[in-house]
């Protein structure tokens, strides 16, 4: 199968998965008990203001067709305005995607280091008392739920050795040097998370591989070791990798929501908070939209980087 | 000659959890410049490992070792990484086992054979590397393949890759690791006379490592003999086959399945080879026929019995004078055409691609990978399915057992038609149609013991079944009660074998399907496993499709053979005049490729028309690479069917004129058949 064969098919079935997202979030939110304005207004509104409120929502018409006019709004770009603010989404969105995608940038660059290096040095060296004390290591890591991880560095870089800041409060008005020591905490928090699991199947597809007759016949053929790690063992090892790290961008998604939070990063995690606090309906829809987006896009680059990474697999079916 | 490496008293031991094994004891043997030493052994007989000391390879957990290995004088054993290294590949180069599996799959073939003349800065000065490469390529009969990657090679083709690797910087020694193992006979054939052809050539060493001693016939100067880490015989290649001296040399060379017919005057070996069954004495004594009880007591040692020539038997001079009765070879006992028809296959396709809809839709007919099939079994008979690889000869046996719904065509079991697809058969159908697969390591459940593998078949199809039922199957198969309570991972590949097959027999079944059941094994115990296929047969009259490549193993075992080439049948023949009459110009050829014990100087003849291709469905498939046809013709007009005394030949020649085809002496080396693969991709 080409490659471009294979984009095609799975940009379909990837934007097919995501249709069948907006409609169980538009079910989801439609299913929640109790009328949307009342929510919002308390009970204590007058029936005037309800009905105002009820028409500006679109909330007369059948379901069926609030869901086509929101899904088609939401391809058009427009997002809707947000209830709580009265801003639209679009410009309540846009400033804190941008922190999100910096702080995730960065988690993510951390992560291949992260991730890479313990697993090289592990495989490389199985058995021996490095590879078993990396193993302890990321068994605690992966043990500890993330918030208390959170937690854990922030008490260890921001209270014992006070070397950065506690709170990620970043503004439009921050330097860059304030932007980046603020992430640093969060960002670690989440490479640390991600790479955990990355690590240990890394580990096992790299010992596999440094075991095949190719990596044999690469060192006979009287290659150095690193041009046998680097070009013959490491782009084979890191397809199994490769799903489990697309994996992690659907759990950066989530995680990013729990460290923005401990860390006060005003990031896209704390807003899909905010409007699920507040009940903003319509933010709702518009970030849990976005997130999912963002994981399925992930898998759709890990597919075909995996593709890319073996050439056989361009060819069978 | 000058020594260029000599291997003096190795000795290696593993570390297990029963104390230590020793894998090579005391192995010493030298190779001159230019001459191709062979290694031959059964598995586990640490021919391997001898082997990778000379690349300076090996794991370096848990294992002592003593002895020297030294290559111009410089002790391998002793030196470091860096030194090695920078030896590898340069002087001392390896054609691996398994080139699918060693060729680096994410890279093309190109880079990996410059990157190896890179790194040891080998180019040569009056050439650029791209020349080189193609260079190279040509050296090993391949056309410039540098810009594709492995998979999209054949098997042939990526051993010759590694072979042009292994020669790119020009090296003194090079050792091959059974390095036509996995291919097939034709392809065999034309590996072995490149590397005679490259050696004479280029005038390097050769280490070569095989359990093949016919190959080695072909190749080797000296041949090495190696049981249980010991070397027992060392000798010229052609004294050794035709007289061996050691008892278990002539074991193997017995074991072998040959089709020159000539009478056996030794039998084959017994027993398998057990590191926990070995005496303190000589090694081999307890499957040895001429053993004494001092034979068990005392070590036996290499001693020179005449010029270049040692053994390691202080009996060699009995053992080499006493006749041991002689086994019967050849199918015997052929009751099977007076019974009853008992499969049939009619009209037969098969692919592997469903059309799809768009397809349909178009009128596209999608390629079918096996074309117009008929075949018939009776009970009790053995039809053997021969043909290289690829040419559908497993494709067919899903079709009969049920895992592939053809797509057209009929089989019919007895006088009932048989379901095209597995769960529309009857468990009575499932039970009479048994299979038995090529891998037994993977065929049977390794967390399970012997005795509930065997017994689950018994209970699906609900066989009472007593006590001794088990103990029954295993002694047919010649295994004790024993092995119920093992687990497949304490069996040898040989005894595993066995138990595949006693499981297929516990349900009596009337066809067995063997899917290259042999191939896997090692000669002796191949020998062991034809001869209780034989006598299943003939006391159990169970009739089997016996696919092989190994047209010895057919001989032997055969009362038809089918011969397929490229999902068509091409010849259908009684055994004994398909051997001694092949008629059809592909049998021809497939004969002509299979080894001899002798030094034949085989050439694999090239093709007549390497540009001809044949319309697929309607040519004969076989156009291009036929020595002998006539001309268009062949590719454009199906090929009739010609009865013939016991069969039938596809061909457009007159059956007078075939088989009496004056071979043409044509020295040519040409791998055009590959490259005609190769443009058909």
């Amino acid at each position: 199968m080409s490659v471009a064969r294979l984009l095609f098919s799975r940009i379909l079935f990837s934007a097919l998965t995501l249709l069948l997202v907006s409609i169980l979030i538009f079910l989801i939110l439609e299913a929640l008990p109790g009328d949307v304005a009342t929510r919002i207004l308390g009970r204590d509104a007058t029936a005037k203001a309800l009905e105002v409120l009820r028409s500006q929502l679109h909330l007369n018409q059948p379901a069926l067709v609030r869901y086509f006019q929101w899904i088609g709004d939401f391809l058009r770009g427009d997002l809707g305005v947000s209830i709580a603010t009265g801003r639209p989404i679009a410009d309540v969105l846009a400033p804190r995607i941008l922190n999100t995608l910096l702080l995730s940038l960065l988690a993510f660059a951390i992560y291949l280091v992260l991730a890479l290096v313990p697993a090289i040095i592990q495989a490389v060296n199985r058995g021996k008392a490095v590879d078993n004390v990396i193993s302890v290591i990321t068994l605690l890591l992966l043990s500890l739920p993330d918030f208390l991880l959170a937690t854990m560095l922030l008490f260890l870089f921001a209270v014992a050795v006070p070397i950065l800041p506690a709170l990620a409060t970043i503004s439009e008005t921050s330097t860059w040097q304030e932007t980046l020591r603020a992430m640093v905490l969060p960002a670690v928090t989440l490479a640390i998370m991600m790479a955990v699991y990355a690590i240990r199947v890394l580990r096992d597809s790299l010992i596999e591989v440094l075991r095949s007759d190719y990596v044999r016949l690469a060192e006979l053929k009287g290659l150095r070791p690193r041009a046998v790690l680097f070009r013959h063992a490491l782009p084979n090892a890191i397809v199994p990798a490769l799903n489990v790290t697309a994996l992690n961008l659907g759990f950066l998604i989530g995680g990013v929501v729990i460290v923005e939070r401990v860390f006060s990063y005003p990031g896209f995690g704390t807003l899909l908070i905010d409007a699920l606090q507040l009940r903003d309906i319509p933010l709702i829809k518009a970030t849990v939209m976005i997130s999912a987006a963002v994981y399925v896009a992930a898998n759709l680059v890990a597919d075909v980087l995996a593709v890319l990474l073996q050439p056989r697999l361009r060819t069978s079916r | 000659m000058k020594k260029l490496i000599e291997v003096r008293n190795l000795n290696i031991a593993y570390a297990g959890p029963s104390g230590w094994t020793n894998v090579v004891q005391d192995v010493s043997f030298e190779i001159a410049r230019g001459e191709a030493f062979g290694l031959v052994g059964e598995s586990g007989c640490g021919k391997s490992t001898v082997a990778y000391r000379l690349l300076g390879y090996g794991t370096i957990n848990s294992f002592v070792q003593t002895g020297e290995v030294l290559f111009d004088g410089v002790d391998l054993l002793k030196l470091g990484p860096a030194s090695l290294t920078r030896l590898r590949g340069n002087r001392i180069a390896l054609v691996p086992q398994n080139p699918t599996t060693s060729l680096s799959p994410g890279m093309r073939v190109g880079p990996q054979i410059r990157e190896m003349i890179a790194t040891h800065k080998a180019l040569p000065d009056d050439t650029t590397m791209e020349r080189r490469i193609v260079e190279l390529f040509a050296l090993v009969g391949l056309p410039d393949v540098g810009h594709r990657y492995p998979h999209e090679l054949s098997g042939g083709q990526q051993q010759r890759v590694t072979i042009a690797m292994a020669v790119a910087c020009n090296p003194d020694l090079l050792v091959l690791d059974e390095p036509t193992t996995g291919l097939d006979v034709t392809t065999q054939r034309q590996i072995i006379q490149l590397l005679s052809d490259l050696r004479a050539r280029i005038g390097m060493a050769m280490l070569y490592v095989t359990h093949d001693l016919a190959l080695l016939a072909q190749i080797a100067n000296r041949v090495g003999v190696m049981y249980a880490g010991q070397l027992v015989e060392v000798a010229a290649s052609d004294k050794l086959l035709s007289a061996p001296a050691h008892p278990y040399s002539r074991g193997l060379i017995a074991s072998i399945p040959t089709m020159d017919g000539t009478d056996r005057q030794t039998r084959g070996l017994r027993g398998v080879l057990r590191r926990d069954q070995m005496s303190t004495g000589c090694k081999f004594e307890p499957r040895c026929d001429f053993a004494t009880t001092a034979c068990r007591t005392t070590p036996q040692a290499l001693e020179l019995i005449a010029d270049a020539r040692s053994v390691a038997c202080m009996r060699w001079r009995d053992a080499a004078t006493q006749q041991l009765p002689a086994v019967v070879a050849g199918p015997h006992g052929r009751t099977a055409a007076r019974s009853e028809r008992l499969l049939s296959v009619a009209d037969l396709s098969l692919s592997y691609q469903r059309p799809s809809i768009v397809d349909k839709f178009l009128g596209r007919t999608t390629h079918s990978v096996v074309r117009d099939i008929d075949l018939e079994l009776r009970a009790g008979e053995v039809v053997a399915l021969v043909g290289e690889s690829g040419s559908g000869k497993s494709t067919i046996a899903r079709a009969i057992s049920g895992r592939l719904p053809p797509r057209s065509g009929a089989i019919t079991l007895e006088d009932g038609p048989l379901s095209p697809a597995l769960d529309g058969r009857s468990a009575e159908h499932l039970r009479q149609i048994q299979y038995i697969f090529q891998n037994p390591d993977a065929s049977l459940n390794p967390r399970s013991s012997i005795r509930s593998i065997l017994e689950r078949p018994l209970k699906h199809f609900g066989i009472p079944a007593d006590g001794k039922t088990l103990e029954t199957v295993l002694e047919s198969v010649g295994l004790h009660a024993g092995y119920l309570d093992r687990i497949p991972d304490q069996l040898s590949g040989g005894e595993r074998q066995r138990i595949a097959i006693a499981r297929a027999l516990l349900v009596n079944p009337k066809l067995l399907i063997c899917d290259e059941i042999l191939s896997a094994l090692d000669v002796s115990v191949q020998a062991r496993i034809v001869e209780l296929l034989r006598s299943l047969k003939e006391k159990h009259d169970v009739a089997m499709l016996f696919i092989s490549h190994d047209l010895a193993v057919v001989q032997q075992l055969a009362d038809r053979v089918a011969v397929l080439y490229h999902g068509e049948l091409m010849q259908m023949s009684e055994t004994a005049s398909l051997l001694t009459a092949p008629l059809h110009p592909y049998t021809e050829m497939l004969l002509e490729a299979a080894p001899s014990l002798r030094k034949d100087g085989h050439v694999s003849r090239p093709p007549a028309t390497p540009t001809l291709k044949a319309t697929p469905g309607i040519g004969c498939p076989f156009a291009g690479r036929c020595p002998r046809q006539p001309g268009s013709l062949c590719a454009d007009t199906r090929p009739p069917i010609q009865e013939t005394g016991s069969g039938f030949v596809r061909c457009h020649l007159p059956i007078d004129g075939l088989g009496r085809h004056a071979r043409s002496p044509q020295h040519m080396r040409s791998p055009a058949v590959e490259d005609m693969r190769l443009q058909s991709l």
